[in-house]
């Protein structure tokens, strides 16, 4: 069999081996199983300087089992997947749970609580059936349609791939869930060059559940344009600036919030958010939503890993914590009401009536843009932060010159309580809807 | 660990015939240069919180990856089967690169090793399995873990402790007849704990890991960490941020190594100079650091969780001169970029897993001792911060621009240690900050710690260095 004709998908067989797998646990000895099964098939043109570069080729399987055996709990996972080694692999994984201390606190969700709505994987419309067709030299005419590779340019990396991820999940308590989709990406990074010999280089990307809403044909002449605008830049001083936020890269400052109303940071106190439930604690012009389950958007899933069913939900309203992320496990431990485990797609609401970049740098003023963060890191338990930037000097709303080198430091809570407005401009490409931000009083070293 | 042919042939079901007919196959189309790569992983874990291991597992993780080059152009495609069918489609899928015979080839196809490997030259061998003990053999020592960090510091309120192990059996197989086997081990062990005082909260982790079995588990261990925990813990709760600017900074021996890693590593590795796009890649032979500098990539210090007996193309672990004098004298190298360049590969090339085809990548990257005293170092700073504990760095290879995140150091003030700090980032500019090195002690130290490079794929690295001094590296405050 040729690999490029194998079933992108899980196939009845496969999706057989699991239901018999989860069975067979049970016979073993565990009294409750979970079994995720995971299948993804990608193909990948790597191009460098307008021809190609590499190809890739890659088909993944793997069986995860969470086994729950006389009040303990394992763990264990493989990509063996024959029948004889798997039932060898069950057995040796119960005897290892067993040898584990128990936790009363471990348990499958509630029956009630797990998605009823995930039958097929294509619910949400995230596969798409042009995948099924697309050829080998379709691919390698579309990669290489897409290079710029412009005289000026030292190097020019460029990346097209695409993949079909197809999961299911199911448990002794008679879950089935599964989330099938595809993705279809495609990247650019370009370095220039200036008159001295240095160097600057920037990326652009793209990504979308159907191959016809991939803006692939601009991408390569963006990050070009991007590098260009780098050269140049010049020192300025440290002090208090506003920041502008460029929705590429706003997760940076979000994502610690929502890990620290991640459950396992809450009840093992290494968040900066403990007991923030229900108090407003951010400005009240923020509100953060959950829409996990919009049909043909990036990232919406119908359950979490446990299968429990996500729903539409606000993160923060006006200001107020409105949820922890508590799965079966954790939620028992802090005796509170399980919700879903994490985040799904996560959408900031819009503050202050700017639709574009550039009209949230008009209402700015003065400031500096963040284009990009170099490293950087936070401390969960305090919510300080500090990361390396570069961006642009803003003065009367317009970009002046590049800026890198800089860092701006602060804290969570005191940056999001200045937050004085945001854009509407997040991409449909990316999983958290966060557009551009703009905060006041930052601390910026130089 | 280096066990015989038999053992690697029989668990990856191949003998030599089926290797070379497999790469005959994946040459079928063109191409000059194949690989095998196959690897069979065991990971466990164990996992320590609320006072009890209550969680725990084994992973497996098997498969091929067939490599064909056509120049250097790479054709890349894995299987988890090592039946010859789906072995066979993979090797298609990987030849789809070439399309006709190409006159570059990789390193080795003219000259090649054909030595088997040797048990007595292994850099990591086993004394106590990880494989096949039962994983509630490590339990107490977990256990014990908790316990001692709680006798040493009562404002402990939370522990978080994991224990985690692999052992990696790679076959390794080209189409110039290199045959290369392996057993590579790995310990790691996190540890984290939550501290309360006066209403204030504050964490602080540490870690160990190292390629050796079971043996690695001692008391002797677990007195070490649990010391490295609640050591400055105090300072921690004092610590403050400093007044941000660029000021003299003083690099603690040790983890301050990712000074190295970040700064001029990754822009020493080969495939960012092939391209043109690192910022040292027109600098080989010039002086880019003060005379008297050494600076290594290292794959043979034994046990280090760096070390390789042969990186992932089968080429031998070896130690490499980056900068010896001050002078840049190498890159570090995968076949590719050997060929490219006409020198020998230096075993850099590596790999996460059989899903990727081998990079240029660091191991141990460290600087050899200087002549100058800790102490001195510091008392030369007028004005400046000292730094000695980081989680976590990055690079942009094009500009130079590096970055780490200080969990904890001190401010200068008068040649003097006087305010800790805490978590703040520091950037400067790769060839500005090897420029600006003043002064290195005589302190050389590797840290132990379970350092994993992100360069495109993961692979557990180490770092060290001397305490240095540099003159200036912008640092973030208020």
């Amino acid at each position: 069999m040729s690999i490029n004709n194998i079933a992108a998908s899980l196939t009845q067989a496969e999706i057989g081996l699991a239901q018999y797998c989860l069975a067979f646990a049970g016979q073993a000895g565990a009294q409750k199983v979970r079994i995720t099964l995971t299948k993804s098939l990608m193909n990948l043109i790597g191009l460098l300087n307008g021809e190609v570069d590499k190809t890739a080729h890659a088909l993944d399987r793997s069986m995860q089992l969470q086994l729950f055996v006389d009040g303990r709990y394992g763990s264990f996972s493989t990509n063996k997947l024959e029948k004889e080694e798997l039932e060898a692999f069950i057995r040796e994984a119960i005897d290892t749970v067993k040898m584990l201390q128990a936790d009363a606190y471990r348990d499958l969700p509630a029956p009630e609580r797990v998605a009823a709505d995930a039958r097929t994987g294509r619910e949400l419309g995230l596969y798409d059936p042009a995948y099924d067709t697309l050829t080998a030299e379709q691919r390698r005419e579309m990669a290489l349609a897409s290079c710029h590779w412009p005289s000026g340019a030292i190097a020019e990396e460029g990346e097209y791939s695409d993949t079909v991820f197809d999961t299911l999940t199911i448990d002794s308590q008679g879950l089935y869930a599964r989330h099938t989709e595809t993705s279809f990406e495609i990247g650019y990074e370009t370095t220039v060059e200036d008159a001295q010999g240095n160097h600057f280089s920037s990326y652009w990307w793209d990504a979308a559940p159907l191959l016809q809403d991939l803006k692939w044909k601009d991408c390569a002449a963006i990050a070009y344009k991007r590098a260009m605008a780098q050269m140049g830049p010049q020192d300025i001083e440290g002090g208090k600036y506003t920041v502008v936020v460029d929705t590429e890269c706003a997760s940076k400052l979000l994502t610690p919030v929502l890990n620290a109303l991640g459950g396992f940071s809450l009840q093992q106190k290494n968040s900066f958010l403990v007991d923030s439930l229900g108090k407003q604690l951010f400005p009240e012009q923020l509100t953060i939503l959950d829409q996990p389950r919009t049909p043909g958007e990036t990232g919406c899933r119908l359950f979490d890993s446990e299968g429990v069913a996500t729903r539409e939900m606000p993160i923060i309203e006006k200001g107020v914590v409105k949820t922890y992320f508590l799965n079966t496990y954790i939620a028992s431990k802090m005796s509170m009401a399980p919700t879903v485990e994490d985040s799904t797609r996560v959408k900031v609401l819009p503050v202050g009536g700017c639709k574009k970049l550039e009209d949230l740098l008009a209402k700015v003023g003065n400031g500096i843009l963040v284009t990009g963060f170099n490293g950087g890191n936070s401390n969960p338990v305090t919510g300080n932060f500090s990361y390396g930037i570069e961006g642009f000097l803003v003065r009367d709303g317009k970009k002046v010159h590049p800026v890198r080198e800089l860092l701006i430091t602060g804290n969570f809570l005191q940056l999001w309580n200045n937050l004085l407005a945001t854009a509407d401009d997040a991409r449909p490409c990316l999983s958290k809807h966060i557009p551009s931000l703009a905060f006041t009083n930052v601390d910026i070293s130089a | 660990m280096i066990n015989n042919k038999a053992y690697y042939f029989n668990h990856f079901q191949v003998d030599t015939p089926v290797l070379e007919r497999l790469v005959q196959e994946a040459l079928a189309s063109g191409g000059s240069y194949c690989d095998l790569f196959f690897e069979n992983t065991t990971y466990g874990s164990l996992l320590l919180r609320d006072g009890a291991v209550t969680s725990g597992g084994n992973h497996i993780d098997y498969g091929v990856g067939v490599r064909v080059l056509s120049g250097e152009k790479t054709g890349y495609a894995y299987s988890e089967s090592t039946a010859w069918e789906d072995m066979l489609a993979c090797a298609r899928a990987a030849s789809q690169i070439a399309s006709a015979p190409v006159d570059v080839s990789p390193y080795g196809t003219r000259n090649p090793s054909r030595g088997e490997p040797n048990p007595a030259a292994d850099r990591y061998p086993i004394l106590q399995p990880w494989r096949g003990t039962p994983l509630s053999t490590f339990l107490p020592f977990l256990q014990k873990l908790e316990q001692t960090v709680r006798q040493k510091d009562t404002r402990v309120v939370k522990v978080f402790a994991n224990l985690a192990f692999q052992v990696t059996d790679v076959l390794m197989y080209n189409s110039s007849r290199e045959l290369k086997w392996d057993t590579r081990p790995m310990g790691s062990i996190s540890l984290t704990a939550v501290f309360q005082q006066n209403g204030q909260s504050e964490n602080k982790s540490t870690s160990r890991s190292f390629r050796q079995g079971a043996e690695m588990l001692t008391d002797a261990l677990i007195e070490e960490m649990a010391t490295d925990l609640v050591h400055g813990i105090d300072d921690r709760f004092a610590a403050r941020r400093p007044k941000g600017g660029c000021m003299p900074v003083v690099m603690g021996a040790g983890a301050s190594g990712i000074l190295l890693h970040e700064a001029m590593g990754h822009a020493f590795e080969a495939d960012f100079n092939r391209k043109g796009t690192s910022i040292f890649a027109d600098k080989m032979g010039q002086q880019i650091c003060p005379r008297g500098i050494q600076i290594i990539d290292d794959g043979t210090l034994t046990g280090n969780r760096g070390s390789l007996n042969f990186d992932d193309e089968g080429i031998p672990g070896q130690k490499t001169y980056m900068v010896e004098d001050g002078v840049l004298t190498s890159y570090l190298h995968d076949r590719i970029s050997a060929a490219h360049y006409g020198v020998r590969p230096t075993g850099n090339g590596r790999r996460e897993s059989f899903r990727y085809a081998p990079i240029p990548r660091m191991r141990a990257t460290y600087m050899e001792s200087g002549n100058a005293k800790a102490a001195d170092l510091i008392a030369e700073v007028q004005k400046g911060i000292f730094v000695d504990q980081f989680s976590n760095g990055e690079v942009q290879i094009g500009e130079g621009d590096f970055t780490f995140y200080v969990k904890s150091g001190y401010l200068i003030e008068n040649g003097r240690l006087t305010q800790p700090v805490k978590d703040i980032n520091i950037i400067g500019n790769g060839p500005e900050a090897l420029a600006q090195i003043r002064g290195v002690a005589d302190d050389l130290a590797v840290d132990p710690g379970a350092w994993t490079c992100g360069k495109e794929q993961s692979v557990p690295v180490s770092c060290g260095i001397p305490t240095v001094l540099i003159d200036g590296l912008t640092v973030g405050g208020e």
